[in-house]
């Protein structure tokens, strides 16, 4: 080991990343040569220069957002191979490079679909009150294959076609409760999501409609919305851990005083539990919402000593 | 990065769920990962809406590319090679343009400066000594910026994060001795750029 070596791997010391008899080594030698000596100490000051500078730390806020904005790209991400085409056609058309070809295949499929009617209801469909009406025009889904015929011009295109229909029933119906959790998660309509979760909140006891709702509070980029799915969910706070979860994650992390209100009001009927007399504890400490902090220790004041 | 250790297991189930189409493990996945993964974006970015921007992208990514992942590397590992990718080519960008990397921009777009966000709020820190810790600040950022993205990302890695040096290298799609190397160029060059400055 001679000087070079040792200056090439003060850096590594100090970060940990030597072997333990390199490690070893390097402490003697220094010990023993007084420029390497002054060399490790000004490599320790660097060290400690270098960590004075402030870092931005990840607020509970910018994490709840960001998950937020991933959830609805998520959401577009699976939704957009299937219903690209429908929203924007002639993106299709620009992307191929045998556009004439599938012009006229497109021409043909909506010649056809215009003339024929194809009602495709199914058996399940057409059991109990349930209506469904098929409207006549279809527009191209998605795309699902093309070949071409080598040495000739034909194209072979395997599409699908959606069909607008309108559906009317009971709130009690499965299928209706299907389409409504459906629209609950819809990205593009904040009014649409209002709306569906409003009439899901009728029906919480059905786990599909719960886990709805649950998503609804947790990823819903409109507070609107998740203040429905949180008072849809406030009476189940008591028996479904997941819905008490999902409360306490709203109150530490909603980025809307009113909503963080609300899963307070709700979880005050569990305030025993350990978890939230935890989440009350910091809050009633330093919580920048006075509201907050003097309603969480209010509810601590309530709750029996337990510790 | 807490998938770095015992969740390893739970890791594979997660992710074989997620594979089948789980939307539930895919989320778990996320975010067992996604605190760290912010926090690397934010430091390297100084941005909260760059910082999501890039948050989204890698995790878009994974679900995108979750199909092919074939466990020859750990998932943390792999969600670390696209996070950093991301951010160098951010830092490229930022390079590029020659920004002052001490201003800062809120998610709301509003723009400060790092260094006024954070008084010395120890005991008996009088104004002086205030001063001078952003003084320091200012030099350090400044100082930051001359590294190349590559510099830049492994001392970020290792300084900031705390990362083991074959976790950069793997990250980095190179071995464990080039993110050494690269690692002692960065320290040569931030100790000459300080001195310099002082």
């Amino acid at each position: 080991m001679n000087c070079d070596w040792v200056r090439e791997n003060i850096a590594l010391y100090l970060y940990n990343e030597l072997a333990d008899d390199a490690r070893h080594e390097l402490e003697g030698h220094a010990a023993r040569c007084s420029e390497c000596a002054a060399e490790l100490q000004a490599m320790r000051a660097f060290h400690i220069e270098m960590s004075g500078l402030p870092q931005l730390e990840v607020t509970p806020n910018l994490l709840a957002a960001a998950r937020m904005q991933l959830s609805r790209a998520l959401d577009s991400a699976k939704q957009r191979p299937d219903w690209r085409w429908a929203l924007d056609p002639m993106a299709l058309l620009r992307q191929l490079r045998f556009s004439p070809a599938l012009a006229a295949v497109i021409f043909v499929v909506g010649f056809g679909g215009g003339l024929g009617t194809m009602y495709r209801m199914s058996a399940a469909l057409h059991g109990g009150a349930l209506s469904v009406e098929q409207q006549q025009e279809a527009s191209i889904a998605g795309i699902r294959n093309i070949t071409q015929e080598p040495g000739s011009n034909r194209v072979r295109i395997d599409y699908e076609r959606a069909l607008p229909e309108t559906v009317q029933g009971s709130l009690n119906d499965p299928q209706i409760q299907a389409l409504l959790v459906m629209a609950s998660r819809s990205t593009a309509n904040s009014g649409l999501r209002m709306d569906s979760v409003d009439l899901l909140r009728q029906k919480p006891d059905d786990p599909a409609v719960r886990e709805s709702l649950v998503y609804s509070l947790r990823s819903d980029s409109n507070p609107g919305v998740r203040l429905k799915a949180e008072e849809a969910l406030a009476p189940m706070v008591k028996q479904d851990i997941r819905v008490r979860n999902a409360m306490l994650e709203s109150l530490l992390n909603d980025n809307n005083p009113g909503v963080r209100a609300g899963a307070l009001k709700a979880l005050e009927a569990v305030r025993d539990d350990t978890s939230v007399r935890q989440a009350l504890t910091q809050l009633a400490k330093e919580d920048p919402n006075e509201f907050i902090r003097q309603e969480s220790s209010r509810i601590l004041a309530q709750a029996p000593n337990i510790d | 990065m807490p998938g770095q250790g015992p969740s390893r297991v739970n890791d594979a189930e997660l992710i074989r769920a997620a594979q089948q189409g789980d939307q539930a493990a895919f989320e778990e996945l996320v975010r067992q990962y996604d605190q760290a993964v912010l926090r690397l974006a934010l430091h390297l970015t100084g941005s909260e809406q760059q910082a999501q921007d890039i948050y989204q992208e890698a995790f878009l990514k994974v679900y995108r590319n979750l199909g092919s992942f074939r466990f020859e590397c750990s998932f943390y590992t792999w969600v670390y090679r696209i996070v950093s990718n991301l951010c160098m080519d951010h830092l490229r960008r930022q390079q590029v343009r020659k920004e002052d990397s001490s201003r800062r921009v809120t998610s709301e777009g509003e723009e400060f400066d790092l260094l006024e966000q954070f008084p010395d709020l120890r005991a008996g820190a009088s104004p002086e000594q205030d001063l001078m810790r952003r003084e320091l600040g200012h030099r350090i950022t400044r100082a930051l910026a001359k590294l190349n993205p590559r510099e830049r990302m492994v001392f970020e890695m290792k300084h900031y994060q705390g990362l083991k040096l074959r976790t950069i290298g793997e990250a980095l799609n190179t071995t464990e001795e080039t993110a050494k190397n690269t690692l002692f160029r960065a320290t040569q060059k931030l100790r000459a750029a300080l001195a310099d400055l002082k």
